[in-house]
C-alpha cells in the first residue's frame, strides 16, 4: 500500500507486463475504431446505479455505484457563517460608501455582494489513503475549482444563482452559508475515480437544500424551521407541465469527464487498464450554460498519465538472450525509436488536433457532454 | 421546554423518541450491497447507518512482520466516522478521531476471537466500516454490521454475533432501592440518551451445542462476548441493564437471522 501511496497524481499502476501494454495501446489505437477490453464504444460510459438524499442527516445526499462494485456517497452539509468583511470596508469613508450601498439595495436586492471560493470546502475520502494524501487533495481541488468557478449566464429567471455557487451562499453582507462537501469513496479505486466522485457530486448538490430565510436585508438571518419549505440550493424552475416530468434546472453543477487520448484515438471513461497505456490523460470540466442549451467548458487538466512509469519491453532485436550475443547494431539501443508490437512508456505530449477533437467531441451538440447530462436529468432528485 | 429523557421520562414513560423502555428502533439491513468486496452490508438502526464491507480472507501484505508466520488469520478493523455524520459537520486533522479508533479496537479484538480465525493461516480479514449517519449506539450497529459482511463474505463463525445497547432513565448513581424502584432500563439508546444517561453495550453470542446438550435445540444458549460501558452507574443497577441488553440482542439476532435468510437466492 506505500507503493500506492507513492504514486501521486495518476492512480496505481496495475501489474500488466509490457507484452500486455503493447497490445492493449494497439487495439485501442486502431485507426477510427479501436477496441477496448470491455467492448465499449469510445463514448460509452459503464453502466451505474444512483439515488440521491439517502441520508436524514445532510443537507443533501447521493450514493452512485458503478457494476464493478466501485461506490461512492457523498454528504453536503451546511452552517451559517460570519462573513468576514476586507478591512478596507472598515475605512470610513467606505463605510460611507456602503451605506450609500445600502439604501440603494432596498431597491436593488443584494447582488453587490460576491461570493468567495473557500466557503466550498471539499474532502475526499478513499480508504487506504489519508485524507491529506496527495491523490484525495488533487482530486478534491480539481472538483472544487470547477464548482466554484462556474459562474451562470446572467439571464432572468436564475437571479438567485449570479455570481454562480459562491454567490448563491451569500445570505447579506455580514452572513454566508459554508458548504462542507465531503466524499466518501467505499472500495479501493479500481480505476481513476474522479468521473464517479464528480457525477456523485452533482447529484448530490442537486439534492441540497437550505432552510428557507425569514429574515430580510442585512438582519442577523432567522430561518424558517419547516424543512418542507426548504429552498434547493441548485433553484429548478416551476415550468413542469405535469408531476411526473423530471425539474428542469436553470443552473447545474459541474460535471467533470476523463478522457483519454490513445494514438489518435479520444476514449471516454477509461477502466485503470486503459489509462494505464494512455498518452495523454485530461479531466474536463462542463456545465449546461443557462441561457442556451449548449455545453459549456469550464476547465480542463491534465494528469500525469501512469503510462510514464510503466516497465518498457525489448524488442528481440536488443534482446541478448535471443540472439546469443549482444547484436551488432547495439549503438541503437538506447531503445528511442519505436518497434511494431513493443512497449514503450509513453514521454506524454499530446497533438493539438487530438485535444480540439476531445473538447468537440464533449461539447457539440449531441454530443458525450449532452449525454451525460441526459442521463443524469434521469435520476430523480427528490 | 425540557428535553431530556431524566425529566420528561418519570412523567410519559415514553422516551424522547416516543419508544417505551423495552423498545428497538427500527432495524433494516442489507448484505451483499458492494460486489467490489468479499463480503459487505449496509444496516440501520434508527438514524444511525453503517456500511460495512469484508475483504479476505486474503494474503496478508508483506512486511507486515507479525502475522506472517502466525497460524491464525488476523482480523485487521478500518472505522471510518464520515464527516457528515453527526449533527454538526465534523472536521478532523488528516486520520482518525478518538471514537473511531476505539471502536476499531473493540470489534479487531471481537472478531479476532470470535471467527474460527484458525482456518485460515497467513491471512488477513480486513473489514471496513464507514459510519455514514451516527445517531447513538455505534458501537451496537458496529458489530452487527460486521456480522452481516461477514456470514456475506463466508467467513465461519460459530453464531452471529449481534450486540445491542442498554441504559437507565436517569443518572442511577445511588444504590437501587427494590421496593421503590423508580428508574427503568432503556434499550437501544439514541445519541440524545446516549451523552446524559448511563450506558453499556453487550454483544452475545450463540453457544455452539456441545456434548450431550447437543440436541438441546430449543434452549437457547447465549454468551455474552462484548461488554463495553463508558459511564458511571451504580453497580446494584447492572445486572438489569445488562439483562435488558442481552434481551435486545437476542431480538437483534432474530432480525438478523431474517435479512441473511431473507437475501439468500
Amino acid at each position: 500500500m506505500s507503493n500506492q501511496r507513492q504514486a501521486s497524481s495518476a492512480s496505481q499502476v496495475p501489474h500488466l507486463s509490457p507484452a500486455e501494454l503493447s497490445y492493449l495501446y494497439t487495439s485501442l489505437s486502431l485507426p477510427k475504431n479501436p477496441i477496448r477490453p470491455d467492448g465499449r464504444s469510445p463514448t460509452q460510459f459503464r453502466p451505474l446505479s444512483a439515488e440521491t438524499n439517502i441520508l436524514p442527516g445532510t443537507n443533501g445526499s447521493a450514493r452512485i455505484g458503478f457494476a464493478d462494485g466501485t461506490q461512492a456517497i457523498v454528504g453536503v452539509k451546511a452552517s451559517v457563517e460570519k462573513t468576514i468583511l476586507a478591512a478596507d470596508t472598515l475605512d470610513s469613508r467606505s463605510l460611507a460608501q456602503h451605506g450609500d450601498a445600502l439604501n440603494r439595495e432596498g431597491e436593488e436586492g443584494s447582488a453587490a455582494v460576491s461570493g468567495q471560493g473557500e466557503w466550498v470546502q471539499m474532502s475526499i475520502e478513499i480508504p487506504g489513503y489519508r485524507d491529506d494524501d496527495a491523490l484525495p487533495v488533487f482530486l478534491g481541488e480539481m472538483m472544487r475549482e470547477s464548482l466554484v468557478g462556474s459562474v451562470a449566464g446572467g439571464s432572468e429567471e436564475v437571479k438567485e444563482m449570479a455570481g454562480g455557487l459562491k454567490g448563491r451562499l451569500v445570505i447579506n453582507k455580514r452572513w454566508h452559508w459554508r458548504l462542507y462537501i465531503d466524499v466518501l469513496l467505499l472500495s479501493q479505486p479500481l480505476a481513476y475515480p474522479l468521473p464517479l466522485l464528480s457525477l456523485t457530486t452533482h447529484l448530490a448538490l442537486l439534492s441540497t437544500k437550505l432552510p428557507k430565510l425569514k429574515s430580510t436585508g442585512e438582519e442577523d438571518p432567522f430561518f424558517d424551521d419547516d424543512w418542507a419549505v426548504a429552498e434547493y440550493l441548485y433553484p429548478r424552475s416551476n415550468k413542469q407541465s405535469s408531476p411526473s416530468d423530471a425539474p428542469t434546472y436553470p443552473v447545474r453543477p459541474p460535471v467533470t469527464l476523463l478522457v483519454i487520448a490513445v494514438g489518435e484515438n479520444v476514449i471516454f471513461d477509461p477502466n485503470r487498464e486503459e489509462i494505464a497505456v494512455a498518452d495523454a490523460v485530461l479531466a474536463i470540466s462542463i456545465t449546461r450554460s443557462s441561457d442556451s442549451e449548449n455545453m459549456k467548458l469550464l476547465s480542463i487538466r491534465s494528469i500525469d498519465p501512469p503510462s510514464r512509469l510503466t516497465q518498457p519491453g525489448i524488442p528481440n532485436s536488443e534482446n541478448v538472450n535471443m540472439l546469443g550475443g549482444p547484436p551488432a547494431s547495439s549503438n541503437q539501443s538506447g531503445g528511442q525509436e519505436e518497434v511494431g508490437g513493443v512497449w514503450r512508456p509513453r514521454r506524454g505530449g499530446v497533438q493539438r488536433s487530438v485535444i480540439t477533437r476531445m473538447i468537440k467531441t464533449v461539447l457539440q451538440k449531441g454530443g458525450v457532454g449532452e449525454e451525460v447530462i441526459q442521463g443524469l436529468e434521469g435520476v430523480k432528485v427528490e | 421546554m425540557p428535553l431530556d429523557t431524566s425529566t420528561t421520562y418519570p412523567l410519559t414513560k415514553l422516551r424522547l423518541d416516543g419508544r417505551r423502555w423495552n423498545e428497538l428502533r427500527l432495524l433494516q439491513a442489507q448484505i451483499s450491497t458492494n460486489p467490489a468486496s468479499s463480503g459487505s452490508s449496509y444496516l440501520s438502526m434508527g438514524n444511525t447507518s453503517i456500511m460495512c464491507s469484508v475483504h479476505g480472507p486474503a494474503e496478508g501484505r508483506r512486511g507486515d512482520g507479525g502475522s506472517a508466520g502466525s497460524g491464525h488469520a488476523v482480523v485487521e478493523v478500518d472505522v471510518n466516522v464520515a464527516g457528515f455524520a453527526g449533527v454538526e459537520r465534523k472536521r478532523r486533522a488528516g486520520g482518525s478521531d478518538r471514537q473511531s479508533t476505539r471502536i476499531a479496537t473493540t470489534l479487531r479484538s471481537t472478531f479476532q476471537s470470535h471467527l474460527h480465525t484458525y482456518l485460515y493461516p497467513h491471512s488477513t480479514i480486513s473489514i471496513h466500516i464507514s459510519v455514514l449517519s451516527a445517531d447513538g449506539s455505534l458501537l451496537a450497529a458496529a458489530i452487527n454490521a460486521c456480522t452481516l459482511a461477514l456470514v456475506d463474505a463466508g467467513i465461519p463463525m460459530p453464531g452471529l454475533l449481534c450486540g445491542c445497547t442498554a441504559g437507565m432513565s436517569g443518572s442511577a448513581s445511588t444504590p437501587r432501592d427494590p421496593r421503590h424502584d423508580e428508574l427503568d432500563p432503556l434499550l437501544d439508546l439514541s445519541l440524545p440518551e446516549e451523552q446524559e444517561l448511563p450506558s453499556l453495550t453487550v454483544a452475545t453470542t450463540t453457544v455452539v451445542p456441545v456434548g450431550e446438550n447437543n440436541m438441546d435445540e430449543d434452549e437457547e444458549t447465549m454468551k455474552v462476548s462484548v461488554l463495553s460501558m463508558e459511564s458511571k452507574v451504580h453497580a446494584t443497577y447492572l445486572e438489569t441493564m445488562l439483562a435488558v441488553g442481552i434481551d435486545g440482542c437476542s431480538q437483534i439476532r432474530e432480525l438478523l437471522a431474517d435479512v441473511i435468510k431473507g437475501s439468500r437466492r
